[in-house]
């Protein structure tokens, strides 16, 4: 007990509370910038805490990932460009919502699903990191690879669109997916003999290009008048200006269900929170009773991904915690910081000295307070700058979008993949293909590929293949399950089409 | 007064003519880091550029140019003008392993100067510890009994300590199963579960502090310093040891001004109190090696990789 309320004041110090501000709004405004990632950003940072007290230095990276989680959702949101990866599937729902005129609504639903999602996991970690990084441990490759191909299959079916639209669309991604070096050979395959397009297509300048370059140009389709009006007008009757009780009680289900997705994805290593807020939205929709306004401005729609992408930064932490493993780059630049302070996370150091880790659940918390706090303030500023005439603010995300791609690793070549994509995502659209399912078989595929390749070759390295893989409880118990879900979809999906050719208006 | 005027104006043309006859270094140096940030690689060459400012007197810019495995920064180096003004950080893999596996842009035999070593990271082969393994011999054994059956793997597919392991195996005649990696921390992760049972990664401390681990024996030459017990690959008689290192480099032809001056920088860093304590936490070694002797190095180190990956059938 004396060691929790010594880490508590290590945190509470004002020099900690003021640099979980000062990284909170700063990850707010950066994470709002496509292309600057908070990762970015702390990962030049990280040299420099060598010279802060550590109190100082680790509170800052706490709240500057924190804060870019939220921020990253704001433009998402209101200029259909998600500033990290993480809030692209937030776009779906959020811009209609503000196309509606409610943005502000929109927004307050991912502050809050954020700020819900954070403490979520935040509050398993503290109390059973060990526990759940343990299970985590059963998932190898053979898991994975179940997981995601299941993931894969229910996609094609809840995408909204003509059954082999969606389907075509993931296996168009999933094919992009796949360039870049054979993840067992380390040979380059589909790079066209681009030395930029060994480690694969990036994944900012594919979101930044299909999702706001692809709206700048559909909106360059519309007549000039148009153009002088500002793209999101904000409504000004309160009722769509906040989130009522009611509607935020509706949500609470899918916000339970999708931050406790969020932190599983999270504890398991190499999973990112892209993957978990997609799952989110995707399984939100999947079990929802009303699938068909998904994507026309459902609050369930932002609540999901957003509460699972900001579960999947606190859970991060679990493997960290429990067994000095970051379960991603997140988690590997905090370790960074801990190593160059002298403090090796992992049960050792819980059991010795673990005051250091009090301080770090501390300023976990604080961060998540102060984000619900300074969240609003942000989203008054936003409303002020997306207010100007569509002729000036799509000119100058074009700008912002070349940039940010650019800004990641330094490549031209980005930039003209940003255009191209733009370009693709419009076409795409205008034939009536959905995005989500391309852009989820694109994050997928990788992780498909490389799991069910090391699982063959598991496979061909052990004397029974079929009893080594059976004797994985973890393999059995997810295939059991995802047996009868998938039996529940199909029952669903041809439940939807009997309904629809009865009403006599039979769907592709 | 206009005496006066004059005067300094005088001493400001001259100050002026100074300035540009003035030696190495004089304006902003551009470090390229062919790596995305956030890895050891990026946070020790920011250390570097930071302290290299103080010692030199003039601004760093550290760029991060990633992609193709840092051939694609590395590159952009070697195909900079050689006044010193552009360098970059290079690592062993894209210098003496990966070109004889894939072809690269440049050839580190003529396009790049080297400047110097600052840092050797450790390559362990570590298992569980479990007390299932406990040497080398147990490993092999195991190995030449269950053909295939053993599965390792190592933080960096095709990379030096991979090949240094790959090659002890086939030195053997010990049939294994190699399964790519996607990183140190997810290898960590599946040793633990047993996905695999051996794994040769240079992000090893946490665990190893936390008592999950062993080190059985060290690729790169020199014992590791947290397991002076274990031997070396080279010790145990196979036939590769790479050092892993971490320098900098130029584009070739390179004054020898300049590389005398970054004779003298990078040896005061590496002799500084800070940069030895963020080696140790780091867990890493500084290894300060000057312009000559690292070049003999690289220059050793890509014609021994080139013969091994002849004998040992190592290239794809």
């Amino acid at each position: 007990m004396d060691s929790v309320l010594a880490g508590v004041q290590l945190a509470l110090t004002w020099q900690s509370i003021g640099a979980v501000l000062l990284g909170l709004i700063a990850g707010q405004l950066l994470g709002a910038i496509p292309g600057l990632t908070a990762t970015m950003t702390v990962a030049l940072l990280i040299p420099y805490t060598y010279y802060l007290d550590p109190w100082v230095g680790i509170p800052m990276l706490i709240g500057m990932f924190k804060g870019s989680l939220f921020g990253s959702s704001i433009t998402a949101i209101l200029v259909r460009t998600p500033g990290t990866p993480a809030a692209a599937a937030t776009v779906m729902d959020g811009y209609p919502l503000a196309q509606q005129g409610k943005g502000e609504k929109a927004c307050k639903m991912a502050l809050y699903s954020s700020v819900f999602g954070d403490s979520f996991s935040d509050i398993v970690l503290i109390f059973g990191a060990s526990f759940l990084a343990a299970i985590a441990l059963n998932f190898g490759p053979a898991e994975y690879t179940l997981l995601v191909a299941f993931s894969l299959l229910t996609m094609g079916f809840v995408s909204g669109a003509k059954v082999w639209k969606g389907l075509f669309a993931m296996l168009l991604g999933m094919l992009l997916g796949i360039i870049g070096l054979d993840p067992v050979t380390a040979s380059p395959r589909m790079t066209m003999g681009f030395l930029e397009m060994e480690e694969g297509i990036g994944l900012i300048p594919m979101l930044i290009g299909f999702l706001a370059v692809a709206e700048v140009l559909r909106q360059m389709e519309y007549p000039r008048k148009h153009l002088a009006t500002s793209t999101v007008s904000f409504s000004s009757d309160p009722a769509d200006r906040r989130v009522s009780w009611p509607e935020f009680k509706s949500c609470l289900p899918v916000l339970f269900k999708s931050s406790s997705l969020g932190t599983a994805v999270g504890a398991l290593p190499g999973i990112s929170a892209t993957v978990a807020a997609f799952l989110a939205y995707n399984e939100a929709k999947r079990s929802s009773r009303h699938p068909e306004k998904f994507g026309k401005g459902a609050l369930e729609g932002i609540a999901a991904p957003e509460s699972a992408n900001n579960a999947v930064s606190g859970a991060n932490l679990i493997p960290l915690m429990a067994f000095g493993i970051p379960g991603d780059i997140a988690a590997a630049l905090i370790l960074s910081a801990l190593l160059i302070q002298g403090i090796t996370p992992g049960p050792v150091v819980f059991r010795d000295n673990p005051e250091p880790i009090f301080a770090i659940f501390t300023a976990l918390l604080l961060a998540n307070l102060l984000n619900l706090i300074f969240g609003h303030v942000l989203i008054k500023v936003a409303r002020r700058v997306v207010g100007v005439p569509k002729r000036i603010l799509f000119p100058v995300v074009l700008v912002i979008a070349a940039a940010g791609a650019y800004a990641m690793r330094g490549s031209v070549f980005d930039i003209q993949l940003v255009f191209l994509f733009g370009l693709l995502g419009w076409g795409l659209t205008k034939m009536g293909f959905p995005t989500v399912p391309l852009l989820i078989g694109f994050i997928l595929m990788p992780i498909l590929e490389s799991n069910l390749r090391i699982s063959m070759l598991i496979a061909g390295s052990v004397p029974n293949p079929f009893g080594y893989f059976f004797a994985r409880p973890a393999f059995v118990i997810l295939l059991v399950v995802m047996a009868l879900m998938l039996v529940l979809v199909l029952r669903r999906v041809l439940k939807d089409r009997q309904a629809a050719r009865a009403a006599g208006l039979g769907s592709g | 007064m206009l005496n006066r005027l004059a005067k300094s104006a005088i001493a400001l043309a001259f100050s002026a003519t100074a300035a540009l006859a003035q030696s190495y270094p004089s304006d902003t140096i551009t470090l390229i880091v062919p790596y995305s940030p956030g890895g050891n690689g990026d946070i020790t060459s920011r250390f570097i550029a930071d302290q290299a400012s103080d010692i030199m007197g003039v601004n760093f810019v550290v760029e991060n140019r990633a992609g193709g495995g840092a051939f694609i920064g590395i590159n952009s180096c070697a195909n900079a003008d050689p006044d010193g003004y552009t360098i970059c950080f290079i690592s062993t893999s894209p210098i003496t392993v990966r070109p004889h596996v894939i072809e690269a842009p440049y050839d580190p035999m003529t396009d790049l100067t080297y400047l110097g070593q600052f840092m050797l990271s450790k390559q362990p082969v570590i298992v569980r510890n479990d007390g299932k393994y406990n040497s080398i011999e147990d490993v092999i054994a195991f190995a030449k009994e269950n053909p295939g059956q053993l599965r390792w793997s190592a933080a960096v597919p095709r990379g030096g300590p991979h090949l240094a392991t790959e090659a002890m195996f086939r030195a053997e005649g010990a049939k294994t199963t190699f399964l790519p990696s996607k990183g140190g921390a997810v290898e960590l992760a599946n040793l633990l579960s047993g996905t695999i049972d051996l794994a040769v990664i240079s992000d090893y401390g946490p665990a190893l502090d936390n008592g999950e681990i062993k080190i059985l024996a060290e690729t790169s030459p020199g014992r590791n310093p947290q397991a002076p017990d274990a031997p070396n690959l080279g010790e145990l008689g196979y036939p590769l040891e790479l050092a892993s290192f971490f320098a900098l480099a130029a584009p070739a032809g390179l004054p020898d001004e300049v590389i005398a001056t970054w004779d003298d920088t990078l040896k005061q860093i590496t002799e500084s109190e800070q940069f030895n304590t963020l080696m140790e936490r780091i867990k890493a070694e500084g290894a300060y090696l000057n312009s000559a002797d690292f070049t003999a190095r690289v220059q050793g180190d890509f014609e021994a990789m080139g013969e091994a990956t002849d004998e040992y059938g190592l290239a794809n």
